[in-house]
């Protein structure tokens, strides 16, 4: 019982604590009046007895303080007392206050940011059952110049039937645009075909209806399809009653049988529908073309290394069975998660390390200025000591002082980074949990209090230890004194700003290699000129365009027309613009040579196209001729190369007039005269160099796919011709669907926008970081010659000139530059190493990056250093010598 | 500001206890009666016996009481309370088994 009322006392001191320090006041002043009454009864006079029982009693102050520890809520009183001491403490100094929560909110910001990057990137799992049990399976076709190559039907069947470490495996063929008409506008959708066990081994079941079943994957079975929960919503107004009704789908019933659960992007982010793959025993068969993605769940218990071994059996038995289309072709699973993640994974490490820097120079920058208040406070310090306060106590205050200002600041920067993780939503890649609506939520919420409770202690604990520590006669003497720098406080600050100087070094030359390799990417030739160009899809429904005949008809009659209006240079057909296909290959076998053995296919990428295309794209013809009218179906058929086609296959020839074959050797097809040879294009990427590569002439070849990009180069803004371009298609076919239309210099940006997204942020890390080490030199420089007042105004009195009061306080500041620059050169030249997978075209160790920053913060701290070092020329030594 | 040993510092409750238990008393009675009561051997410090006051307060073995003083002033009167009273006669019993074994120590040794 005695404990409960022990914590009654306790609380009622807390809730009456006037009460408490009134009766604590009047029991000791009792006692004070009764010694006085006795000394004076002995005889003293009253001022004598008050002056000896004073002395008898000791400090009451202390005594009292002793009383209140007794009584305390320990804990919970102290701390209220402080936060309330600490509030009024900021409130008195709005200037300072401000400027620490913001320099703090800024370095909070950008960690809460970045957090729910790397969260969903690094941490959270991927929003499937069990999913690091979930794999992707990829051929290894490394021979050919596929490292991570899509699979084949017949592969993909033959692992599903002979494996013995998957649970089951599934595949989503290549393609993915579906035309919906019927009710409401026609319109273009990215859907996917699947095999009808995709989800279930996702562990993903639709919100409504019903999962695709065995049968539903068997070819000619009735049409049905499974909608995204957003196209649900969007199209169909969220009515339930969706579910078995008809819809028309590349112009033919088709069934919705269920509504997937909200959230699910599978594959990508674009799709918004799903229908069964339903491969023919011939697709399951083709052992040579490969357009598969396989998705696979390893069996529990088994792992990684085993699932690899036994791909790699199942790939030799392969090679055995197939030598034509499987020869050196291997097969391997990567978890899923590494597949989803891999791009991005270093540049989101790379990003958290640049935002704890941040916070770092943030902290060191609010600690300079506590440490700065602190000498300025040193006198209420002492007072406080003297009056029974302890050394912890002290801490205990000055750290909730820190704490509160960097709950502040935390809360700011929520704010901010609230509006920063929309921006940095598209760092986020496809297939990932994605992220709530507002890009914050409780894991972000948590983090940011950590971050902000570990932030007041850091920034807090320096100068609140090194204050309780300070002598306490010493500091009274010195009544605050301006002079009393001898308590080591200016080298801790200066030890603060070289650790600034070197981690802002440190950004600015990760920032300036990222930089450069961007600008590398976007002046590289990358074969083509993607300015004034527009692209567009017209992709032609089946069965209307079941005859080649129609075809090449609708895209002659586009071009005519297309290429006839004004602001118009030109036009042409391809099967892929650049950056839309990596791959796009077939075999060939070229004449006169002996039969390759298998496993020496060669495999370039083709593109079919129009006799304008190249022309239009700005691609170069470097040798031979081009294709031209002449070039129809009946007539010789020709082929243009590329360069590396060139320099691969007839190395020290002369390709031109020389002859190949599409298939392998015993095939019977026309042999196809090469007439010239073409610029290398960069087709997977700008910064991915070209594979060997053919063009053929549309008005020749039936391809396996349509050239249904076209590519129109204007003379003035691409964007400008749109309405115009589609009237003139519609004017060929009134039903036909034109999608996609953009201009092709957006695909480089989206194709380089996780490299520019990477170098703007760490840019404007950099930046922040550049800002606040300035603050903190001008800062430090600002107080040293507040408290060198005296003594400059001695020198100037014994005839120092303003030059050398200037030198005196510069050399002060660069020495810490100076510092600061080789510690963070040397620091950059170590951590750059990890920067090499995000660079192009520039070394890790670039010297021009590695001098123009630190150039570039040399004079940024020469401004730093000169405002502080004008004031102190001005020194009136009158004045100074008085300032005491 | 050295704190009082932990034997002082029990010392000095038993003694503050062992005073009010006869009747409640205001803090400067309760040293005066200590000192008279020792001949002037313990001079209670007055930086100790508040705090001590209060510790004992606080942990709920004497309670406070405001009353009128001899001289009709306002007064903090402190007195045992039940726990008090057992913690007072187990502390008695500690002692005298404490000093009677320091005494033998000190007669045979």
């Amino acid at each position: 019982m005695r404990w409960i009322q022990n914590i009654l006392n306790r609380l009622r001191s807390l809730f009456r604590r006037n009460n408490a320090e009134q009766e604590l006041g009047s029991e000791l002043r009792f006692h004070l009046e009764r010694q006085i009454e006795e000394k004076v009864a002995e005889g003293m006079t009253p001022q004598e007895a008050r002056r000896a029982a004073l002395r008898e009693f000791g400090g009451v102050e202390q005594v009292k303080e002793e009383c209140r520890d007794t009584r305390r809520v320990n804990f919970l009183e102290t701390l209220l007392q402080d936060t309330r001491y600490g509030l009024r403490m900021l409130r008195k100094s709005p200037s300072f206050t401000f400027f620490a929560v913001a320099v703090l909110a800024l370095g909070i910001a950008a960690n809460s940011a970045i957090f729910s990057v790397a969260d969903a990137v690094l941490v959270r799992p991927l929003p499937y059952r069990d999913s690091n049990r979930l794999v992707v399976v990829m051929e290894d076709a490394s021979a050919y110049g596929f490292p991570h190559d899509t699979p084949s039907p017949g592969n993909f069947a033959d692992w599903k039937l002979r494996n013995q470490v998957f649970e089951n495996m599934a595949a989503i063929p290549y393609g993915g645009f579906f035309n919906l008409t019927g009710d409401g506008n026609p319109e273009e959708l990215a859907g996917k075909k699947i095999t009808a066990n995709l989800f279930s081994l996702l562990g993903v079941s639709p919100a409504l209806g019903r999962d695709f079943r065995p049968e539903d994957d068997l070819p000619g079975a009735p049409h049905v399809a499974i909608l995204s929960y957003g196209l649900w919503l969007r199209r169909f107004g969220g009515n339930p009653q969706i579910v078995g009704k008809e819809i028309l789908l590349n112009y033919e019933k088709c069934t919705v049988i269920g509504v997937m659960k909200r959230g699910l992007q599978f594959p990508d982010r674009e799709t918004e529908l799903w229908v069964p793959a339903q491969f023919s025993k011939e697709d399951l068969s083709n052992h040579g073309s490969h357009y598969l993605l396989v998705f696979a769940r390893l069996k529990r218990g088994i792992s990684l290394k085993t699932a690899n071994a036994n791909l790699a059996t199942i790939a030799s038995q392969l090679e055995k069975e197939h030598p034509d289309s499987n020869a050196k072709v291997g097969a391997f699973a990567i978890p899923l998660r590494e597949e989803v993640t891999g791009d991005v994974r270093p540049a989101v490490l790379m990003l958290v390390g640049a935002v704890c820097f941040v916070l770092f120079i943030a902290c060191a920058n609010v600690a300079n200025l506590l440490l700065s208040r602190a000498t300025g406070r040193r006198r209420e310090l002492a007072m406080r000591l003297a009056l029974g306060a302890t050394r912890a106590r002290l801490l205990q205050q000055m750290l909730t002082e820190s704490i509160l200002l960097s709950l502040f600041a935390g809360f700011a920067g929520l704010l901010l980074s609230l509006w920063g993780t929309k921006f940095l939503a598209s760092l986020i890649p496809d297939g990932l949990a994605p992220m709530t609506g507002t890009g914050v939520d409780g894991r972000v919420l948590l983090f940011s209090l950590v971050v902000s409770f570990a932030t007041g202690i850091l920034f807090g604990i320096i100068p609140a230890w090194h204050v309780s520590r300070f002598q306490l006669t010493f500091s009274l003497k010195q009544g605050g004194g301006q002079s009393g720098v001898g308590s080591g406080g200016h080298r801790l600050r200066d030890a603060l700003v070289i650790c600034e100087v070197a981690l802002a070094i440190v950004l600015l030359a990760g920032a300036a290699l990222l930089i450069r390799s961007l600008q590398n990417l976007y002046h590289l030739d990358a074969g083509f000129r993607a300015d004034h160009v527009l692209v567009m899809r017209t992709p032609l429904p089946r069965p209307k365009y079941e005859a080649v005949a129609r075809r090449r008809a609708f895209y002659d009659q586009v071009l005519a027309q297309v290429e006839s209006l004004p602001g118009v240079v030109s036009a042409g057909y391809t099967t892929w613009v650049p950056l839309t296909n990596d791959g796009g290959a077939t075999g060939i076998t070229i004449e006169g040579r002996p039969e390759p053995a298998s496993g020496n296919l060669l495999i370039p990428n083709v593109r079919v196209i129009s006799k304008n295309y190249l022309t239009t794209l700005r691609t170069k013809l470097i040798e031979g001729r081009s294709f031209e009218r002449g070039d129809a179906e009946g007539k010789l058929p020709v082929a243009l190369i590329n360069q590396s086609m060139a320099k691969n296959y007839w190395p020290g020839e002369n390709p031109i007039g020389k002859r190949f074959k599409l298939g392998t050797y015993r095939e019977k097809s026309l042999w196809i005269t090469i007439v010239g040879i073409v610029g290398d294009v960069h087709q997977a990427g700008i910064d991915v160099p070209a594979r060997v590569e053919m063009y053929l002439p549309y008005e020749q070849q039936n391809f396996g796919y349509d050239p249904e990009y076209l590519a129109v180069r204007t003379s003035g803004d691409p964007m400008a011709l749109t309405e115009t371009v589609r009237q003139q298609i519609w004017s060929v076919d009134k039903e036909q669907p034109v999608a996609g239309m953009m201009p092709l210099e957006d695909l480089v940006d989206e194709n380089l926008a996780s490299r520019r997204m990477q170098a703007s942020l760490l840019g404007g890390f950099a930046g922040l970081a550049l800002l606040l080490v300035t603050l903190g030199i001008y800062a430090v420089l600002s107080f040293a010659v507040t408290q060198r007042t005296q003594e400059i105004g001695v020198r100037v009195a014994l005839g120092a000139q303003p030059r050398d009061v200037l030198r005196m306080i510069f050399s002060q500041g660069f020495k810490l530059f100076v510092m600061g620059a080789a510690i963070g050169l040397a620091a950059a030249f170590v951590l750059s190493r990890a920067l090499v997978h995000l660079l192009y075209g520039v070394s890790a160790y670039d010297p021009a990056s590695f001098a123009g920053v630190t150039i570039l913060l040399a004079a940024v701290a020469l401004l730093a250093c000169y405002v502080p070092a004008r004031r102190a020329t001005h020194v009136d030594p009158l004045i100074a010598l008085r300032y005491e | 500001m050295t704190k009082p040993t932990d034997l002082v510092q029990g010392t000095l409750d038993l003694l503050i206890l062992k005073t009010i238990a006869l009747e409640p008393m205001h803090g400067w009675a309760i040293a005066q009666r200590i000192r008279r009561v020792s001949n002037n051997v313990l001079q209670v410090n007055q930086g100790a016996l508040y705090p001590a006051l209060h510790r004992l307060e606080q942990q709920a073995w004497i309670q406070a009481k405001w009353g009128e003083s001899e001289n009709n002033r306002r007064a903090k009167y402190y007195s045992l309370t039940r726990a008090g009273q057992k913690y007072l006669k187990s502390e008695e019993s500690n002692w005298e088994r404490l000093s009677s074994a320091i005494g033998l120590v000190l007669k045979t040794v």
